[in-house]
């Protein structure tokens, strides 16, 4: 049975290339020529896995891709195992990203670089937030920073699940380009966004940076007060919301998630995913993904993600430094 | 806050609905075939029915997944009591006496008194919810890093104190669980410890991989070295699946007693079923009058931990529900869920739709009795299993461990480690050293580790920590006391 | 007085004695303090040197009392089975994610049972291994939608 299986893939991978060698053109119906594997390089339940099984679903329901798609679960390192296996897949294997993608390799935890990969699309965001608890008297973004300009160990900052994430480096930028001496902010780590939560609601520390689909609920009931956000628009439940922008510091940041492909996909394949895609981000089924998880569409197709991606990383790699991280 | 009545009401109703039971009944059964497979628990259980709420209606969704979620705590225990294999940390404290009673011929009751335990816990726990969700959730943010730092020593001084006139091999099986949890990436300050380039190692061992290890693999190798001896095959299901007056006697107020524990233990998030049974077993074992019947089948010694890890499982939705912060694995994994379904648990959903809410405590109750009668038909389905001859049963153990190991990480990396773990669980049995002291420092290790450096960040000492907070100095007290207590009352018995 | 008791603690204490030296190399942090990630497992490193060493001492204290642990061992095929078990855990690992789920399941658990249920019972084995298999398989891959390969 599996022999068989392989035997025919094997004779339709021949088929394709042949075909592929003689008319470059036609060929893009032939792709995909089996079922389609997402890897989510993570377990079950996580964003990542949320962000694949909603692709399925939407792909599936709304009939975009013949073949069956099936989502296959990679965890482990940062997205590293799940990044390592799609390598050595054939372009029939998707992966979900974000920019972990480049900053483990900035950070020195992984050899792998997004160079390597086809990017695909951009396909939401979120954004960061920077909260105190309702009771502090840190009155907005600015007097925070101003704060800790002057004593930068004054304020204990809360961030989860690791350094060198977004909500970290986000902090650091903004705090550096108001001239704060970052490589001396006290950071408190916690296993997660709901941990962070927890001790920023318990008065264990001063300051919180967390996505805003994780702290707006507390705000809006007066639990904690956000000063400021990485946004590039108001916030619709609550536009009083004041962005690090609304402050005057020019800034925004998007915490994004995004799907690539193996290395060396052709022209054909990486037009069929763009063209399946664009279309996925416009249906109804995944406006409402985007709703309930409180993610922005932030669509991108395979060209303007890789501009995307490469500008992405000249940020992460000053940031980095910036924060002590690397050298 | 006073119970809105009115929600309550029409909570109930809603969960009592033809529909809604089926779910409750549907999702207690697949919880509990889930979580009986080894190191298959409530988080994995969840998890992996998730895609089945798909289109769901909210609600109706909401219900069937918290019925998935007790059916594999019950589950969970299930393979504790009968091979000795806990699904997962909470059922941990099963085997110590649900295991000896299954030994001694007793499966059948030791099933059906750890269902009437759990019964119990779960009660009192929604009652408790009903009533103090609010306050409560109060009371655990008052806990940070010197607080869980103390609460976690103590949890961690209390198992090994079980070790009686065995203490080294008890702090040494203890540090060596403590020793693993510093493999990988050290979340403060993204230092990699002892991870060998191995990418799979940077999230450390997972705890369930070392669970299923030493009990289920360590177990089979422990009981081939073993399977021409008489004496130690298990006896058949001797008479009675119900329980006698005794055994219910010995229980009912360790039972009452431990639930309440669990239910605080439980609110606290990253706490947990495998810290409050953990605790309720020592507590009981060292005030009871018979405690060197505990770890032999004593019933009470079941019948404590089953009550107060249920009452655990409904405390861990105060904050989710409340507050919209998971506590553990298995709630992460419903709030992500929960999110899917386009619910958000938190603050609002008790104002914005309070007949959500109360629909999901009324099927925790709902299903808990639901639960109990399966539970109680299955058992003599159940003790089939214990009629398998071994030379069956443990190859197919062996190989649930592997499937079960491959589920948590999809990665054979970690049958690696299971194998390791198997042998050294192997050893352990050989020499006895006591596998509950590693087991618990696995678990709450790397939690314990963070918390110790994030309050010496905040005080400057250890007397600091300390005195950080009323809860500080109490479990700080506790600690001292549960190590010194019992050599204290052993040499005072030794006097006279 | 026996050596063989000795053996286990003595492992413990090179254990503790690698686990030390590890420590000593770890990287230093870059944020913070530098030796932050080190502290704690040397707390851990040097508790469990110094209960290595109280194990052996108490091993000496005992060593008049019958050391019989590994008598467990006596039976020499069964001791032989044990050490086949594992290698087959072994060869199941390596066959695992190369020939798929279901027939290294199938080989392996049929092998176990030829091994531990003898091979007088060749067609119950049978039996047992390919049902259970297949069981597992399709709960697993189709029911939970679990990923095997």
């Amino acid at each position: 049975m599996k022999n068989s299986m392989k035997l025919f893939s094997m004779l339709m991978l021949s088929a394709i290339l042949v075909l592929s060698a003689c008319s470059s053109g036609s060929a893009e119906s032939d792709y995909p020529s089996k079922n389609v594997e997402l890897v989510a390089p993570a377990t079950p339940g996580g964003g990542w896995d949320a962000t694949a099984r909603a692709m399925q679903n939407v792909m599936d329901s709304e009939g975009l891709v013949e073949q069956n798609i099936n989502v296959v679960n990679k965890p482990g390192g940062g997205g590293e195992v799940g990044w390592q296996y799609l390598k050595g897949q054939d372009s029939h294997s998707l992966a979900i990203n974000s920019s972990l993608v480049i900053a483990n390799n900035l950070l020195g935890q992984s050899d792998l670089t997004y160079e390597e990969f086809t990017p695909l699309a951009v396909l939401a965001t979120e954004w960061i937030s920077v909260a105190v608890p309702a009771e502090s008297d840190i009155e907005d973004g600015i007097d925070m920073l101003d704060r800790l300009k002057e004593d930068p160990k004054s304020l204990k900052i809360a961030v989860g699940p690791a350094l060198g994430n977004n909500d970290h480096l986000s902090f650091v930028r903004v705090a550096d380009e108001y001239g704060v001496d970052v490589s001396q902010l006290e950071f408190m780590i916690y296993e997660s966004g709901g941990d962070v939560l927890t001790a920023l609601l318990g008065g264990h520390v001063d300051v919180a940076t967390l996505s805003i689909s994780e702290s707006l609920e507390q705000h809006l009931s007066g639990n904690l007060n956000i000063i400021a956000t990485t946004a590039d628009k108001p916030i619709p439940e609550d536009e009083s919301i004041q962005s690090w922008q609304d402050q005057g510091i020019d800034f925004t940041f998007p915490h994004w998630r995004g799907i690539m492909g193996p290395p060396d996909m052709t022209e054909e394949e990486i037009a069929y995913w763009d063209e399946t895609f664009s279309k996925m981000v416009e249906t109804e089924g995944w406006q409402k993904v985007l709703d309930n998880n409180g993610w922005e569409d932030y669509y991108m197709n395979s060209e303007e993600t890789k501009a995307f991606l490469d500008e992405q990383n000249e940020m992460y790699d000053g940031l980095m430094k910036k924060a002590g991280l690397t050298e | 806050m006073g119970v809105d009545w009115n929600s309550f009401l029409e909570g109930f109703t809603t969960a009592m609905s033809f529909q809604n039971l089926l779910f409750i009944i549907i999702g207690g059964l697949l919880g509990t075939i889930v979580g009986m497979l080894p190191g298959l628990g409530p988080a994995t259980a969840v998890a992996v029915l998730i895609p089945v709420t798909f289109g769901m209606d909210s609600t109706n969704a909401l219900v069937l997944l918290g019925a998935i979620y007790y059916g594999a705590m019950y589950g969970g225990s299930r393979s504790s009591i009968l091979i000795n294999t806990p699904g997962d940390g909470s059922a941990i404290a099963a085997t110590f006496d649900g295991y000896p009673m299954t030994r001694k011929g007793q499966a059948g009751q030791a099933l059906t008194l750890a269902t009437l335990a759990s019964l119990v816990g779960g009660t009192v726990a929604i009652i408790g919810f009903v009533f103090l969700a609010k306050p409560l959730a109060g009371f655990a943010l008052q806990f940070g890093p010197a607080e869980y730092f103390f609460l976690l020593i103590f949890t961690l001084s209390a198992v090994v104190s079980l070790s009686k006139g065995n203490m080294i091999k008890g702090f040494v099986s203890m540090v060596l669980g403590l020793l693993i949890t510093t493999i990988g990436i050290d979340s403060q300050s993204g230092v990699y410890r002892y991870t060998f380039d191995i990418p799979h190692l940077s999230e450390g061992i997972d705890f369930l991989v070392v669970i299923i290890g030493i009990y289920a693999v360590g177990e089979v190798l422990y009981n081939i070295l073993l399977i021409k001896d008489e004496d130690q095959r298990i006896k058949g299901p001797v008479g009675k699946s119900w329980i006698t007056k005794e055994q219910w006697s010995r229980s009912f107020w360790p039972v009452i007693r431990q639930a309440p524990v669990g239910f605080l233990i439980g609110i606290l998030p990253g706490a947990g079923g495998s810290i409050a049974s953990m605790i309720s077993y020592s507590t009981e074992q060292q005030i009871s009058k018979r405690s060197d019947e505990f770890g032999k089948g004593a019933p009470e010694g079941l019948a404590a931990p089953e009550s107060s890890n249920n009452a655990a499982a409904v405390g861990a939705f105060i904050p989710l529900l409340t507050m919209g912060i998971p506590g553990s694995g298995t709630t992460a994994v419903i709030l992500g869920a929960l999110i899917m379904l386009g619910l958000q648990p938190g603050p609002m959903l008790f104002q914005n739709q309070p007949e959500v809410a109360w629909t999901f405590i009324n099927s925790l109750f709902i299903g808990n009795i639901a639960l109990v009668i399966m539970n109680i038909l299955l058992i003599g389905f159940l003790i089939k299993i214990l009629k398998t001859p071994p030379h069956i049963l443990y190859p197919i153990i062996l190989v649930l461990a592997f499937i079960g190991t491959y589920t948590l990480g999809y990665s054979i990396i970690d049958f690696f480690i299971l194998m390791i773990f198997g042998v050294i669980g192997l050893f352990m049995k050989i020499l006895n050293i006591p596998t509950a002291p590693l087991i618990l420092a696995v678990i709450i290790g790397n939690q314990m580790e963070q918390n110790f450096r994030m309050a010496s960040i905040s005080y400057d000492s250890i007397w600091g920590m300390v005195t950080a907070s009323p809860i500080a100095i109490l479990f700080a007290a506790l600690t001292v006391l549960s190590v010194f207590l019992p050599a204290l009352f052993n040499r005072l018995s030794r006097v006279k | 007085m026996e050596i063989i008791r000795f053996i286990v603690p003595s492992i413990i204490l090179v254990i503790s004695v690698i686990y030390l030296i590890l420590t000593f190399n770890l990287p230093e942090a870059k944020v913070g303090n530098p030796t932050a990630a080190m502290n704690y497992p040397l707390l851990i490193g040097f508790s469990l040197l110094g209960l290595s060493i109280l194990y052996i001492l108490s091993e000496i204290k005992d060593k008049k009392k019958v050391f019989d642990a590994y008598k467990i061992f006596a039976d020499k095929e069964l001791t032989i089975q044990v050490i086949i078990v594992l290698v087959l855990c072994l060869g199941y690992t390596f066959l695992f994610e190369r020939i798929g789920f279901l027939i290294s399941t199938v080989l392996f658990l049929g092998a176990l049972l030829f091994l531990i249920n003898g091979r007088r019972k060749w067609l119950t084995n049978i039996i047992v291994a390919v049902v259970f298999s297949t069981a597992s398989w399709y709960t697993f891959a189709e029911l939970l939608s679990v990923s095997l390969p």
